[in-house]
C-alpha cells in the first residue's frame, strides 16, 4: 500500500513538474521545475533500491546541473523574454509526434504488465564499484577522459576575446 | 508495482523530452529538455536492472555512465550557447541561422 503511495505521488511530481519545465513561459520558473522533476526522478531511483544512483542523481542533477543551468538562465535572461512566445509554430506537429510515439512505447511497456519484483532490494553500491573496477574498467577510464575534454571545452569556448583584448 | 508502471512513467518523462526539445525556441530550454530524456533512460534502465536482473547492477552502473556523460554534454552546451550569446546577442534558436546559405 505504502509503495503504490510513494510510486503514484514521485510520478505525479515527476510527470507535472516536467511538463512544467517545457510549457512555462517563464524560463527561471521552468529551470526551477527542472530541479523538482530531477528530484522527483532521485526519488523513483529510491523506491527502486538503486541507493547510489538516488546520491548520486541528487549530486550530479539536483544540486549540479539544475544549479548550473538557473545560473545561465539568469546569465542570460531578458525582461523582454516574458511577453515573447516561448513555444514555436510547429508544436502541433511535434504534439502528433509524440502521440504516435506514446502510442508505440505504452503498448511495450504493456508487455511487462505481469513482471513483478521477485525480491527485496539489496544496497548496490559495493557491486556497482566492482563493476567500475572489474568489467567495466575501459569505459570507466574512457569517461574519465569525456569529463576532461569537457573541462577543457567549457575553459576554451567560455572564454572570451574582448576580455583577452583588455589585457 | 510492476516494471510495466516504471516504464510507463520513463515513456511518458521521455515524450514530454521530445515535446519540449521540438518546440521550445530558447536554446536553454531544449537543453533542459534533452536534460528530461536523459532522465527517462536512466530510469528505464534502473528500472529494467530492479525487475529482469536482480542479483547484478548493470543497469544502474550504465545509468552512472549516461549521468556522467549528461553532465558534460550540458556543460559544453552551456559554455557554447554563453559564447553564441556572445556573438549573436540571442537565446532563440531561428536566430542562429548563421550557416544557413
Amino acid at each position: 500500500m505504502i509503495e503504490q503511495i510513494v510510486f503514484y505521488s514521485l510520478s505525479a511530481l515527476v510527470l507535472l513538474s516536467a511538463l512544467a519545465v517545457v510549457l512555462h513561459k517563464n524560463t527561471v520558473h521552468s529551470s526551477l521545475f527542472l530541479g523538482l522533476s530531477l528530484a522527483g526522478v532521485a526519488g523513483l531511483f529510491a523506491s527502486l533500491g538503486a541507493d547510489f544512483l538516488f546520491a548520486a542523481q541528487i549530486m550530479v542533477y539536483v544540486s549540479g546541473i539544475a544549479v548550473l543551468v538557473m545560473f545561465v538562465v539568469m546569465l542570460l535572461g531578458r525582461a523582454s523574454d516574458l511577453h515573447l512566445r516561448q513555444v514555436n509554430e510547429f508544436w502541433m506537429a511535434a504534439l502528433l509526434i509524440c502521440v504516435i510515439a506514446s502510442a508505440g512505447l505504452l503498448r511495450i511497456a504493456g508487455s511487462y504488465a505481469g513482471t513483478a519484483a521477485s525480491a527485496a532490494p539489496v544496497p548496490s553500491t559495493a557491486v556497482i564499484g566492482k563493476l567500475f573496477l572489474g568489467d567495466y574498467l575501459l569505459p570507466f577510464e574512457l569517461v574519465s577522459l569525456i569529463l576532461l575534454a569537457a573541462l577543457l571545452g567549457a575553459v576554451f569556448f567560455s572564454h572570451s576575446e574582448r576580455a583577452e583584448a583588455a589585457k | 508495482m510492476t516494471l510495466a508502471h516504471y516504464m510507463t512513467v520513463s515513456a511518458l518523462l521521455f515524450l514530454i523530452g521530445v515535446f519540449g526539445a521540438l518546440t521550445r525556441r530558447n536554446i536553454i530550454g531544449v537543453l533542459m529538455s534533452i536534460e528530461l530524456m536523459f532522465n527517462a533512460a536512466n530510469l528505464n534502465l534502473a528500472a529494467f536492472d530492479r525487475f529482469l536482473h536482480p542479483a547484478g547492477a548493470v543497469g544502474q552502473t550504465l545509468a552512472i555512465f549516461t549521468m556522467t556523460v549528461a553532465a558534460a554534454e550540458i556543460v559544453v552546451g552551456l559554455a557554447l550557447l554563453l559564447a553564441i550569446y556572445r556573438n549573436t546577442d540571442t537565446t532563440y534558436v531561428e536566430d542562429f541561422n548563421l550557416l544557413k546559405g
